[in-house]
């Protein structure tokens, strides 16, 4: 890769680490505030766990898109980690074209479904849902150029990268 | 059911695309999509399924903090000082090191919802520790490990127990108390098969810690040591919802992880946030699959199609666990346990329901299967961290797991047809079941 394209490419992850971080901070803050508000003040307050419950999708699907590398993601990988490099690219090429025009085929659809939203607010921040729910669409064409840029990687006769299922990070 | 039903190639393309590689959670989606498209409904419905899915799913907030409640403990180093308070109690008898092993992990696993978390954090202290001298083997050292960890999500907090919270509608809580007679039963069957092997095995004695050093020792211990206090307080007296109590427990281990071991930095306070933040996304994508296919699932009537089949068998609650466990035990040699939690268990559920099992029980029990899948080969990601720990070969670690899979199994079997076990602790605290 163009090295100069290679730092913009990293400078912009670790941005994309930042906001992952901070939005895991709000979730933490919001409890903490609702906490004191419920227990020590006696006043209980209903727009933090909305907050939170807005954040968390945020993470996940800001994250999903831009901070966790496919090698991280949870897979199923006794077959592909045993498959030897060439058979793992022609693998990857299958899988990476098939889930590109299934979100492809889809995202007209879900653009729609997003857009049509805009008639609702949530209860207490009065957010419009076609606003939050947009990360989705976000999502979707970041999973989109992600997948074609693996696909041209690969279709080039570069080698898939390596998985280390210990560096998944299932949670279990 | 017809093979050339848009289901039959939602799954198939599901299947086929996990197998061949691609991340579980989108392989869950692109079926799902597949599926809509073949059967001619709304391709926008997948988004639908999972952002309100999502944006519902309160409960799952405890995933987040409980993850970063342990990465703030694990900052103070405090599996150095788990280990060292454990060793002053346990160490001078034969096999000392291997059961302090045993024992971190039963108190670690009251501040960690994690396996993987567990075997990472204390992993590389307690192979070094254990293999210094040649006191124990390499394989057993992390066969042990990878065992002793398994107790970490049945114990509360538990990350699959809350996410069977939302896949089966039942309080976290009551499940909480309902893990904690399993895991330590569990605790228990180890340590005595350690206490068994150790005089076969000759395994060393360490040397006893002398009696006035055992106050200092539990004084730095001890504030680790009352995080399941807080934790199990909040959720016994319901004072706060378990949700507020992970995030309660996260600043308490902030807090103390800045004041008593004044070993926080800001730069320690963002890398946990990011680790827990990663965890987060890898886990909160799965569940956001698996809300998109549950809706093909419920839209085929799965569960109630099976529910009505196997009433066919004449199941009784005996026969169906029995069945259960083979199929989650199976399962488990084979796929990733939080997969198992959000698409196998759902589809058993409403059957064990009509057999009037527990759901508080069958979470348990299920929950208990996963873990277990976590160290049977050939695919245990318990194995597999364990092998790059310690670099020893799997089929080494897996001669040492396999005792210790017989006991766990008896354990198993112990909590699948005593439900009393499990739910002794609920019930004492009002669960009506």
């Amino acid at each position: 890769m163009n090295p100069f394209f290679g730092k913009i490419g990293a400078w912009l992850r670790r941005r994309a680490e930042n906001v992952a971080a901070g939005l895991l901070a709000v979730i933490f803050v919001a409890f903490i505030v609702q906490i004191v508000f419920r227990y020590l003040l006696n006043f209980p307050i209903g727009w933090t766990s909305e907050l939170s419950v807005i954040t968390w999708l945020w993470l996940v699907l800001w994250g999903a898109a831009f901070v966790v590398k496919e090698s991280e993601e949870i897979r199923f990988d006794l077959i592909s980690g045993a498959a030897d490099p060439s058979m793992r690219r022609v693998m990857g090429i299958i899988t990476g074209a098939a889930i590109m025009a299934l979100y492809a085929t889809s995202l007209p659809a879900t653009v729609d479904y997003v857009g049509f939203m805009k008639v609702e607010k949530t209860s207490y921040l009065k957010i419009r849902f076609d606003w939050l729910y947009s990360i989705y669409v976000i999502f979707a064409v970041a999973v989109i150029v992600r997948y074609l840029w693996i696909l041209s990687h690969l279709l080039r006769g570069k080698e898939p990268e390596a998985l280390d299922s210990t560096t998944v990070s299932s949670g279990l | 059911m017809n093979p050339t039903s848009p289901f039959s190639f939602a799954v198939l393309a599901i299947v086929a695309l996990s197998l061949l590689g691609l991340p579980i959670g989108h392989a869950m989606i692109g079926g799902s999509v597949l599926y809509l498209f073949l059967a001619g409904l709304d391709m926008g419905t997948a988004a639908e399924q999972l952002l309100n899915g999502m944006y519902s799913s309160f409960v799952l907030l405890a995933i987040p903090l409980f993850i970063l409640a342990a990465e703030f403990m694990t900052i103070g180093s405090i599996t150095e000082r788990l280990l060292n308070f454990c060793n002053a109690f346990v160490g001078r008898y034969r096999g000392g090191l291997a059961q302090v092993n045993v024992v971190q992990s039963i108190i670690f696993s009251s501040m960690s919802g994690s396996a993987l978390a567990d075997a990472a954090s204390s992993g590389k202290l307690m192979q070094k520790m254990m293999t210094q001298d040649g006191k124990y083997t390499a394989s057993f050292a992390a066969a042990l490990t990878a065992v002793s960890s398994v107790i970490a999500p049945i114990i509360p907090p538990s990350i699959p127990l809350v996410i069977y919270a939302l896949v089966s509608d039942t309080s976290i809580g009551y499940l909480f108390l309902a893990g904690v007679v399993p895991g330590l039963l569990i605790g228990i069957v180890q340590m005595l098969l350690i206490a068994f092997t150790a005089r076969r095995r000759n395994f060393p004695v360490e040397k006893p810690v002398p009696l006035r050093d055992i106050p200092r020792i539990t004084w730095e211990a001890f504030p680790a040591l009352m995080m399941p206090v807080i934790l199990l307080g909040c959720l016994y007296s319901g004072i706060t919802t378990p949700t507020e109590a992970a995030a309660l427990a996260a600043l308490y281990a902030l807090l103390v992880s800045a004041f008593l071991y004044r070993a926080v930095t800001w730069r320690g306070v963002y890398n946990s946030l990011l680790t827990a933040a990663r965890v987060t996304i890898s886990i909160g994508m799965l569940i956001a699959g698996a809300m998109v296919f549950n809706y093909v699932i419920t839209a085929e009537n799965i569960p109630k199609t099976l529910a009505i089949m196997l009433k066919g068998y004449a199941l009784t609650p005996f026969t169906f666990l029995l069945l259960a466990n083979l199929i989650l035990l199976v399962l488990g040699c084979f796929l990733e346990g939080t997969t198992i939690l959000l698409i196998i268990v759902p589809v058993l559920l409403p059957t064990a329901q009509a057999l009037g099992v527990d759901p508080v029980h069958f979470g348990v029990v299920a929950v208990v299967n996963i873990m277990i899948g976590l160290v049977t080969p050939p695919y245990g990601l318990l194995l597999f961290m364990m092998v790059k720990i310690a670099e020893v070969p799997l089929r080494d670690i897996v001669r040492e797991v396999m005792p210790f899979l017989a006991v766990m199994i008896a354990a198993l079997a112990l909590i699948t047809f005593v439900p009393s076990l499990t739910l002794f602790l609920p019930r004492l605290m009002g669960y009506q079941g």
